[in-house]
């Protein structure tokens, strides 16, 4: 089974890559009102079972995937 | 009384700091005036437990122009060419988060030093980690070596020199002390911070406000849970990129003349960097909180006061030079804000939406904050006496040095910085001393980090004297003469005896050093509390120590570098210590009594004599052996033939002898005349030969053996 | 030759007095040429994109910065023929932009570098290297985080046929495809490469190798 994991920057943390991009865009005419910049990591288990899919993403997001001090992160099925 | 003291709690302040404060106010502080007292009054922006310790400094000469009450010091070095520098700690941070907490280090430094005009040119850090197998260890300083790199770099300033420690005191509480230097060149006026000119208008640039470090030391204290983390104080970002847009704007237009007044937002942030700007200029300040430009519209006005978000700055301007200012911000990609002005009165008015929500004396919380003699006793120097090592087989030990964790090179740490931005480096951080070449004179500024811990645990006073001597004679084995000094003063409990007595001794046994060199401290910074379930830190007084030089050219190698020249030791012996070597097998450190009472002329005569050497390197940890293999280049090392009277034993050629300095000389007539003349000390160990296969070998496992490690 | 070096200036560009020094030490005068704006490239005989960490890295290193308005200009520049040299971020910049084949991604170690390397000069066919032999060996500090090249086979394979490859490392410190440390564009006026030979200018900063590059403005 494949999972994908996405981590954003936590919404009170500063995203000093998202402002940056952000400006950018908007000096090249573009209108926009937020811009969020993170990382996707695909994952493949031998999992199954959905559940217990997550439960092992999961425990790899809380090992090294994502600092939870300044990033949050979603699971979902592929 | 139950609320005050949930009170007394949240603001960290106490019962007798609360009726103070009643005194002063002659009524109880309500509202954001209990967030006011908090920060200002907290043993970080006051000092409270130092102060009165800080004053007895030797801090002036004629050189100063700036030593105290401003961002950084600064000095004159002729020619219309100035430098400020200065040393910071950000220690607690490095430790929750150690890549933001390190590059934040670094942001806050540098925006002291370009605030008062200056351009950055050289940055540093001095570093303890506790022991590598400790929990968390390999990944702390791997955390704070990458957010150096990572800030550095992008904001352009290079890292030049450095210091790293290990040792099990620092498991709990690692030491992150960031360095800057910048320079003003003939033409460049200094900035101020004195806030100035009824009616002005007072401008907030750089980032917007957030969440970031509200309260930003109860957050070591707890630990983060999923539901509770978005109502949490936050980890401060930095953003390297929006400072390095911010050095250009910020000294853009203090070259324009436009700006009175300008201040970095650093420790409890738009709070302290106002009223200190008002109690300087002895004006107040109305200050519209509604109109600080946030990123997260639920802050409160007590938030906006207290947050710590990086990267901004508070400017003062007339208001006919407000579009000007608000022209060079935008050009650079950021914002300028009016958020106040000037009055003539000296009062902080602070509105919301047209509310006024205190209107307070800024001195009331600057001038009138608590100072604490705390309890310390007459320092009494550590038992001394014979050394103990015993070294059975050289080869083997002089291989155990070379690869233990503070012996081996840390090329992997400084391969990590940017040491050549700028285009002005001549001596990097492979070296023992870093140099920048000043652009307009084209002389040579020398830069050394003092301090060695091991030297802390075996007698406070020798410590602290050491770490303003220790990189003066490096700076003077170059050629360099020291000219100011800045320090970072790590401690832990000041309300422990012991730990007041070692702090008060550092900094006497500073200044008495300082004095001696004619080499004032013009900036600093404590950190106190460095102590984890009361285990304290070594006591740690950081220093840099500024040189110059007069010419970039010559400056003595610090590696062998021609075939068959003399290799000579001059020497001054007043103490000597088993010191590192020591550490490194049983963590006792002995040494014979002594006091470092002459080591400022030596100094002055390793200087002078510099200039016939070829290559030099003062020994340092681990005596002799150690500094002649690591003078030794890919193709030539040192062969001692000679018969030297302290060198009899092996014990002998590992013993650090303070003070001792390595030269390699061609012209020995007129360096022997010279020293001779002088009346200091020499001998003559031999000569430099090609290398053997062995050293080579040793060279290697030296250049490699941390990133092994780590 | 009178007319001005013209130095391109993004935000967070920080080798662009670097760059002014080793110009200027040539006897000529520069222009700093600001992001946000054209310019009239007649006034110029050659275009400098120095290093540095234009919108600091952010998104994709050079991506922001390629499509800032200057680069126009610098467009118009490269098709008439002038010289133009980008070093380190101004490498990755020209790459991002199209103006050089490739793209320089992450170093294989994934750490920031900065080191002293030795680098083979293997074409003299542009101005920056008219004054080294062809296979000279040189000393040069590199500086930088994402300066691996690469490229697909086609393209690597093209570029070295077309004599394009024209500086590469003796020892690869980076990861990078057939050591390569610098490109050009086919017709030769475009040249990126990592390494910094303003940083390699006078003896006293180590090593005076990289100041030949420079030499043809002289």
């Amino acid at each position: 089974m494949k999972l994908g994991i996405k981590i954003l920057p936590r919404p009170e943390v500063l995203d000093s890559q998202g402002r940056t991009v952000l400006n950018s865009l908007k000096e090249s005419g573009f209108k926009l009102n937020e811009c969020k910049v993170g990382k996707y990591v695909v994952i493949e288990t031998e999992h199954s079972n959905l559940e217990a899919a997550k439960k092992e993403i999961q425990r790899m997001a809380d090992y090294v995937l994502y600092n939870p001090l300044i990033e949050t992160y979603e699971v979902e099925q592929l | 009384m139950a609320q005050l003291i949930e009170k007394f709690k949240k603001y960290r302040l106490n019962q007798k700091e609360y009726e103070k404060i009643c005194e002063l106010l002659g009524r109880e502080p309500h509202g954001v005036e209990w967030g006011l007292f908090s920060a200002l009054w907290s043993e970080h922006c006051s000092y409270k437990s130092s102060k009165i310790h800080l004053k007895k400094f030797y801090n002036k000469n004629s050189r100063v122009i700036v030593s105290e009450g401003e961002n950084s010091g600064v000095i004159d070095l002729g020619q219309g060419e100035r430098i400020s520098f200065k040393m910071e700690s950000h220690n607690h941070p490095s430790f929750i988060e150690p890549y933001q907490g390190a590059a934040t280090g670094v942001g806050g430094i540098l925006r002291d030093i370009f605030t008062m005009g200056a351009r950055p040119i050289m940055l540093s850090n001095y570093l303890c980690f506790g022991d590598l197998d400790a929990p968390r260890m390999k990944s702390l300083v791997q955390g704070v070596v990458a957010g150096i790199s990572g800030y550095g770099n992008c904001v352009g300033v290079p890292n030049v020199t450095g210091f790293t420690d290990f040792h099990s005191s620092y498991n709990k509480n690692i030491l992150v002390n960031a360095f800057a230097l910048g320079v003003l060149y003939p033409g460049e006026e200094l900035a101020l911070s004195k806030a100035q000119g009824t009616g002005n208008d007072v401008v907030y640039v750089g980032a917007k406000t957030g969440r970031d470090g509200i309260h930003g030391a109860s957050m070591a204290s707890e630990s983060f849970d999923d539901k509770s983390a978005s109502q949490k104080p936050t980890v401060q970002i930095g953003d390297p990129f929006f400072e390095k847009c911010l050095i250009e704007s910020c000294l853009e237009v203090i070259r324009s003349g436009k700006v009175v007044a300008i201040q970095d937002m650093g420790a409890a942030g738009l709070i302290s960097s106002s009223f200190e700007m008002a109690s300087k200029g002895a004006v107040g300040l109305e200050l519209h909180l509604d109109q600080v430009p946030l990123r997260d519209g639920s802050l409160t006005p007590e938030d906006i006061l207290l947050s710590e978000s990086q990267e901004r700055m508070l400017l003062v301007c007339e208001p006919k030079n407000f579009e000007y200012i608000q022209g060079v911000f935008n050009k650079w990609g950021l914002e300028a804000t009016r958020i106040g002005k000037v009055l003539d009165q000296k009062n902080m008015r602070l509105m919301w939406h047209g509310e006024l929500l205190s209107d307070i004396d800024p001195d009331l919380l600057v001038e009138n904050a608590p100072r604490y003699d705390r309890p310390y006793k007459k320092y009494s120097p550590q038992n001394r006496n014979q050394i103990q090592l015993e070294i059975f087989d050289v080869k083997e030990t002089l291989e155990d040095i070379m690869t233990c964790d503070f012996g081996s090179s840390k090329k992997w740490i400084y391969d990590q910085y940017d040491q050549r931005v700028g285009s002005q480096t001549a001596r990097d951080c492979s070296q023992s001393i870093g140099v920048v070449r000043l652009e307009k004179s084209k002389r040579a500024l020398g830069l050394a980090l003092g301090c060695r811990p091991y030297l802390m645990r075996l007698d406070a006073r020798i410590g602290a004297l050491d770490a303003i001597y220790h990189p003066s004679l490096q700076l003077a084995s170059k050629g360099f003469k020291a000219l100011a000094v800045t320090d970072c003063l790590n401690f832990g409990n000041p309300e422990n005896e012991k730990i007041m007595t070692e702090f008060v001794t550092s900094v006497e046994s500073i200044s008495e050093a300082c004095e001696k060199l004619d080499a004032p401290v013009i900036s600093g910074n404590v950190s106190f509390y460095n102590e984890t379930l009361s285990q304290n830190i070594t006591s740690t007084p950081a220093t840099g120590v500024v040189g110059l030089r007069e010419s970039i050219e010559n400056i003595p190698l610090e590696n062998f570098c021609k075939e068959r020249s003399s290799v000579y030791i001059v020497y001054q012996h007043e103490i000597e210590t088993g010191g590192a070597l020591e550490q490194l097998y049983k963590n006792k450190i002995s040494a014979t009594a002594g006091d470092l009472t002459h080591t400022d002329q030596f100094i002055e005569t390793i200087r002078e004599v510099s200039r016939f050497a070829l290559s030099t390197r003062v020994v340092g940890k681990f005596g002799l052996l150690y500094a002649a293999t690591l003078m030794s280049s890919d193709t030539l090392e040192l062969h001692m033939t000679e018969k030297v009277d302290f060198l009899n034993t092996n014990q002998d050629l590992f013993t650090e002898r303070l003070y001792e300095v390595l030269f390699e000389v061609e012209r020995s007539q007129g360096f022997e005349n010279e020293l001779q003349k002088r009346n200091i000390k020499f001998q003559k160990l031999g000569s430099v030969q090609k290398i053997s296969h062995g050293t080579k070998l040793l060279k290697q496992k030296y250049l490699n053996s941390f990133e092994e490690k780590v | 030759m009178s007319k001005k070096i013209g130095i391109v200036r993004f935000l967070g560009t920080n080798c662009d007095r670097d760059i002014e020094q080793a110009v200027t030490e040539m006897g000529r005068k520069v222009d700093y040429l600001w992001f946000r704006d054209t310019f009239n490239i007649s006034e110029y005989d050659a275009l400098v994109l120095p290093g540095g960490f234009s919108y600091g890295d952010y998104l994709r290193t050079g991506a922001l910065s390629a499509r800032a308005p200057v680069m126009a200009s610098v467009r118009e520049a490269a098709e008439k023929g002038m010289p133009i040299l980008g070093i380190c971020n101004g490498f990755q910049i020209l790459c991002e932009s199209g103006l050089l084949p490739g793209v320089l991604v992450r170093n294989q170690g994934l750490k920031f570098k900065d080191e002293w390397v030795q680098i083979s000069i293997q074409t003299s066919a542009t101005p920056w290297t008219s004054q080294y032999k062809v296979q000279e060996k040189i000393k040069v500090p590199i500086a930088h985080g994402e300066g691996c090249f690469y490229a697909d086979r086609e393209t690597v394979m093209r570029i070295r046929e077309q004599d394009q490859v024209w500086c590469t490392y003796d020892v690869n410190p980076n990861g990078s495809i057939y050591d390569i440390a610098g490109i050009l564009n086919e017709k030769k006026n475009v040249a990126g490469l990592m390494p910094h030979p303003e940083r390699a200018f006078y003896n006293w900063m180590g090593s005076s190798d990289g100041r030949r590059f420079f030499q043809w403005l002289s």
